[in-house]
């Protein structure tokens, strides 16, 4: 801790930039609008307003697919923070596999609902302007079957947040660590 | 339950005279589907039940025929929700008008392999003049594939009516396409 070398890079990659601030709570944002208007939409009598909350659904799904890949074009170009060395190992190879996971769930579960929406013959038109190809054709039963698997992602999703947010706050209140504060906007 | 329906008729006769012919459809291989604008959505959906006599005789087209019973309520959609919804009577009406109808009243050879089949269609108690242009080809066992599509104005059949007649919401064009797969005669 007390070499200077460790101290000079502590102090340019303590921080999260702001573009990588920027793209996290951009995407917990669109988690909360897609889970908001993903498990209101489903109990809405056939209309015209549950058609537009479909729409919805699916544009802010492609969007946190899209999200995602930027952050991941960020991530590899721009390093974040290294872990805290105060972490134990257990905890530093935890955080990493949530990260990870989180990840590919965000890029995962845009596609399940796009693969599910072909399959049950319901094309996906970006925003209204940009149709998006077919993945499937019409089936079904493979649209039965790819609901469960859309629905049981989001649930590992859910969980994960739950575990992020409460490590998150676990740092900043327990351990009174920058875990947290380091993906505070400056 | 599928129906492989045959017309032992004026086709046999002909075919004996050395016509070449088809007659019957093979039902399984052979389709009814449609696609509807859902506020700028193509939609899919098909017809799980119908049944055709279609008697085509190249050669002798004021003997051949086709015509069609489709049962409504057998319509595949992307959900049970929408089925049940399509079924009602500001739809199709199943309960009233189970099966729509189609009788063909000339066929007509425009060259290239490409017909015109001009006929009834009644649909919810309204019956209105429709023609369908088809392409006819073979397939590797032999069969002929008739493939035609044809745009329906789903408002002349009072089909989505009351709450649902806005076609900025669905559309009032749809699209329907015909794929029959037709044996060779023996």
């Amino acid at each position: 801790m007390d070499d200077p070398e460790t101290i000079a890079r502590d102090s340019n990659r303590g921080q999260y930039s702001r573009t990588a601030i920027a793209l996290h709570w951009l995407t917990a944002l669109l988690l909360v609008g897609s889970f908001t208007v993903g498990l209101s939409m489903v109990g809405l009598p056939v209309s015209r307003q549950k058609l537009q909350w479909y729409a919805w659904h699916k544009w802010i799904g492609i969007t946190v697919f899209l999200v995602t890949c930027l952050r991941l074009a960020w991530r590899v170009t721009h390093a974040g923070p290294d872990p805290l060395e105060t972490m134990p190992p257990w905890q530093r190879r935890a955080s990493v596999l949530v990260h990870d996971t989180l990840y590919l769930l965000l890029l995962v579960i845009p596609l399940s609902g796009w693969i599910y929406s072909s399959s049950t013959g319901v094309q996906v038109v970006y925003l209204g302007l940009v149709p998006l190809p077919d993945l499937v054709p019409k089936d079904r039963e493979l649209a039965r079957v790819l609901l469960i698997l859309h629905l049981t992602l989001n649930f590992a999703l859910f969980s994960l947040v739950c575990i992020h947010t409460a490590a998150a706050l676990k740092h900043h209140f327990i351990d009174r660590d920058s875990v947290l504060t380091r993906m505070l906007p400056p | 339950m599928r129906l492989r329906s045959f017309i032992p008729s004026l086709g046999m006769m002909l075919l004996a005279a050395g016509q070449a012919g088809a007659e019957g459809v093979l039902i399984d291989k052979s389709e009814i589907r449609f696609v509807s604008k859902q506020m700028g959505i193509n939609v899919e959906g098909s017809f799980r039940r119908w049944k055709a006599n279609i008697v085509f005789l190249p050669g002798d087209l004021a003997h051949s025929k086709a015509d069609f019973d489709i049962e409504l309520a057998s319509i595949d959609l992307a959900s049970d929700e929408a089925e049940s919804e399509a079924r009602r009577a500001s739809w199709f009406d199943t309960a009233k008008f189970p099966v729509a109808h189609f009788v063909s009243s000339s066929i007509k050879d425009v060259g290239g392999g490409k017909y015109e089949v001009a006929g009834k269609l009644s649909v919810k108690g309204v019956t209105r003049d429709a023609v369908v242009p088809i392409v006819l080809t073979k397939d590797a066992s032999g069969n002929s594939v008739a493939e035609g599509s044809f745009t329906i104005k789903r408002l002349d059949y009072r089909i989505g009516d009351a709450d649902w007649a806005d076609p900025d919401t669905v559309a009032n064009e749809v699209v329907v396409r015909v794929r029959m797969v037709l044996p060779p005669v023996r």
